[in-house]
């Protein structure tokens, strides 16, 4: 029986090799997603975690009605310029990132000691904007606490009146900051490239062959037909482990080249860690694989199974990509879901935190027990007089 | 040697075959006659196992089609109704992928190709991956890599349909010699001048059943049609009345 897979699986390897332009395009596709999350880093990234000591640019309107104050903020890093004329306009069509206006009562409620009105335009919906948004609400802060300890000093009250609370944070994301932001896109695009990886090879050797009039000769060799079925499988599966290990290669050194540039972002994911995703995502190829290869054997052309294949890498990832937004408390019933468990478990290894054996036993378990299912259920599909004939 | 005994064959509301049966023998050519959609493709199929039948059954040298289609495989040599190729493979890649599957290897497998490549005039094309070949030099790999592993039996699907005139007579040539190392050849064709220069036997099947069974001279002198053609339209039904 093993000469026979063998055989096949040699013969699909080789045949595939020989396909230059789709085995270099399949090998292309996986730095898509290491690339995006690059351009993420960089463009966004930077102006997330900028240096706290860097200047920013402070648009004011009114800056005369408070020079004391505008003095205060520059010395916070605020770079002041004058303001447009609208300043609203302005930040909302992103000109500025906020905008200072200051009162023209300002001074004279200032020196009568009554409350002052300053007003900070924001736009809560753009994320390049909340870190020039949070600098100048910290100096105004500050502002606002140094002038308010001077006034309750200068009558002999203790400043600690007015702050009943000391707020220290505490910052458990593991020292990581925003970094566990970008490393939750890597399971989607993990995910994403195990549906894809191999899908060509999976449409070639059971569609293609059907199409191309080469399956019917091969049926009539004394080999079974699950025998067949399995060593296309395994050619596709060891295709698509060649485009998995290239995308977390290409993750490695894009974290890599990244955290050695100034882009406020710390990694340390080592070799060890890449090789236990990959080996994470082995029970997961095998079933995407069998899928792929159950889709290519029902469907009645070439075209039909392309238009299939492409659409289905998309459902698996989905949850990935909410996964990047929504925290979720990770039950361990929810491993037992092909792809979701993946998601669940490659999203903890990367962030660091620790994994519970059963989670790995049951996501891995469950994954594999589903393949063997489909596998059968392939065989099956096979033994059919369909696997030639089309109805 | 090959037996078919009443098989049965429908797909949805048509039904193939209803019942089909005859005898190929060895050392004999079997012609399989019939105008198009009499169930010719669909009898090879059952017996090359890439159709099961619905009823009846179908035997190579004594093993089922269905209960042992394995012991059948290794028994034949097919040239499907679908013949295609692996563009990016070559000639020799072609026979030897279909070799291994048979179980041969090394040495021996190389030589039976190289005699393959030799008998069927090859050499040119030999190393050349199949993207392009024409429909003779595609036919020489597809009979080439039928005929690797040395099978007793030979179902061959319209062997000569769309070849020129000197592959086609290699092709007939090639199963006269088949035949006459005592093997046995079962073949389609619409051609009923090549039918009546090779076949020994004629099976005539119309409307999934058989309508006429025996050398060429039994069938005219059953019809009473001296012209083969004629003696063809006559038992298939499909003649003036």
């Amino acid at each position: 029986m093993f000469d026979r897979v063998w055989v096949v699986f040699c013969k699909e390897v080789i045949d595939n090799m020989r396909d230059r332009r789709s085995v270099s395009l399949a090998l292309l596709y996986p730095f898509l997603g290491p690339l995006v999350v690059a351009a993420l880093i960089v463009f966004v990234g930077k102006s997330i975690t900028s240096a706290p000591n860097a200047t920013f640019i402070l648009p004011v309107q009114g800056e005369a009605n408070a020079p004391e104050l505008i003095e205060y903020i520059t010395t916070k890093g605020a770079l002041v310029v004058p303001a447009p004329k609208d300043p609203a306009l302005a930040v909302r069509t992103g000109k500025f990132d906020t905008a200072l206006i200051i009162s023209d009562d300002y001074g004279e409620k200032f020196d009568r000691e009554r409350q002052a009105t300053v007003h900070l335009v924001v736009d809560g919906s753009r994320l390049s904007a909340v870190i020039a948004m949070s600098r100048a609400l910290d100096a105004l802060r500050d502002y606002n606490r140094d002038i308010g300890t001077a006034r309750l000093e200068a009558r002999g009250l203790d400043p600690n009146l007015s702050v009943p609370l000391a707020i220290e944070q505490i910052n458990v994301s593991g020292g990581r900051n925003l970094t566990g932001f970008f490393l939750n896109m890597m399971p989607p695009f993990l995910i994403f490239t195990i549906f894809v990886g191999g899908v060509y090879l999976a449409i070639d050797t059971t569609s293609g062959e059907r199409e191309r009039g080469s399956m019917e000769p091969l049926l009539t060799n004394p080999v079974a037909r699950w025998e067949l079925m399995v060593a296309k499988v395994a050619a596709t599966f060891v295709f698509t482990a060649m485009a998995v290990a290239v995308q977390l290669v290409a993750f490695k050194v894009m974290f890599n080249l990244i955290t050695g540039g100034d882009f406020g972002l710390r990694v340390d994911l080592g070799f060890w860690l890449f090789a236990s995703v990959f080996l994470i995502c082995l029970p997961l190829m095998l079933f995407a694989v069998t899928l792929q290869v159950i889709i290519a054997t029902v469907t009645r052309s070439f075209k039909e199974t392309q238009t299939y294949l492409g659409l289905l890498p998309l459902v698996p990832s989905l949850p990935g990509l909410v996964l990047v937004f929504v925290a979720i408390n990770a039950h361990p019933w929810m491993m037992a879901i092909p792809t979701f468990g993946q998601t669940l478990l490659i999203g903890q290894m990367v962030r660091g935190e620790p994994l519970t054996g059963l989670s790995i036993v049951v996501a891995s378990g469950f994954t594999l027990a589903a393949s063997l299912g489909l596998l059968a259920l392939a065989a099956r599909l096979y033994a059919r007089d369909e696997l030639v004939f089309t109805g | 040697m090959i037996e078919v005994n009443d098989l049965r064959k429908s797909f949805k509301a048509v039904h193939a075959l209803r019942g089909v049966s005859f005898t190929a023998f060895d050392g004999e050519v079997t012609g399989l006659i019939g105008p198009n959609g009499a169930g010719k493709t669909t009898t090879l199929r059952i017996l090359y196992t890439v159709l099961t039948p619905d009823g009846g059954s179908a035997a190579v040298d004594g093993f089922d089609v269905r209960a042992n289609a394995r012991e059948v495989q290794r028994r034949i040599g097919v040239l499907a109704d679908a013949r295609g190729l692996y563009p990016r493979l070559t000639s020799r890649e072609h026979i030897r992928y279909f070799g291994r599957l048979h179980g041969l290897k090394g040495a021996e497998l190389e030589r039976r190709i190289d005699r393959l490549i030799d008998m069927l005039d090859m050499g040119a094309i030999a190393d050349r991956p199949a993207h392009g070949f024409s429909k003779g030099q595609s036919m020489k790999v597809a009979l080439a890599r039928a005929l690797v592993h040395h099978p007793p039996n030979l179902l061959l699907d319209e062997p000569t349909a769309g070849l020129d005139v000197a592959s086609a007579r290699a092709t007939r040539a090639l199963i006269r010699r088949i035949r006459d190392e005592g093997r046995c050849v079962l073949f389609t064709s619409h051609i009923m001048q090549e039918v009546g220069a090779l076949c020994d036997k004629l099976v005539v099947i119309g409307d999934g059943l058989v309508r006429a069974n025996g050398t060429p001279d039994e069938l005219r002198r059953s019809t009473g049609k001296a012209d083969l053609e004629e003696a063809f339209m006559s038992a298939t039904g499909t003649g003036e009345k």
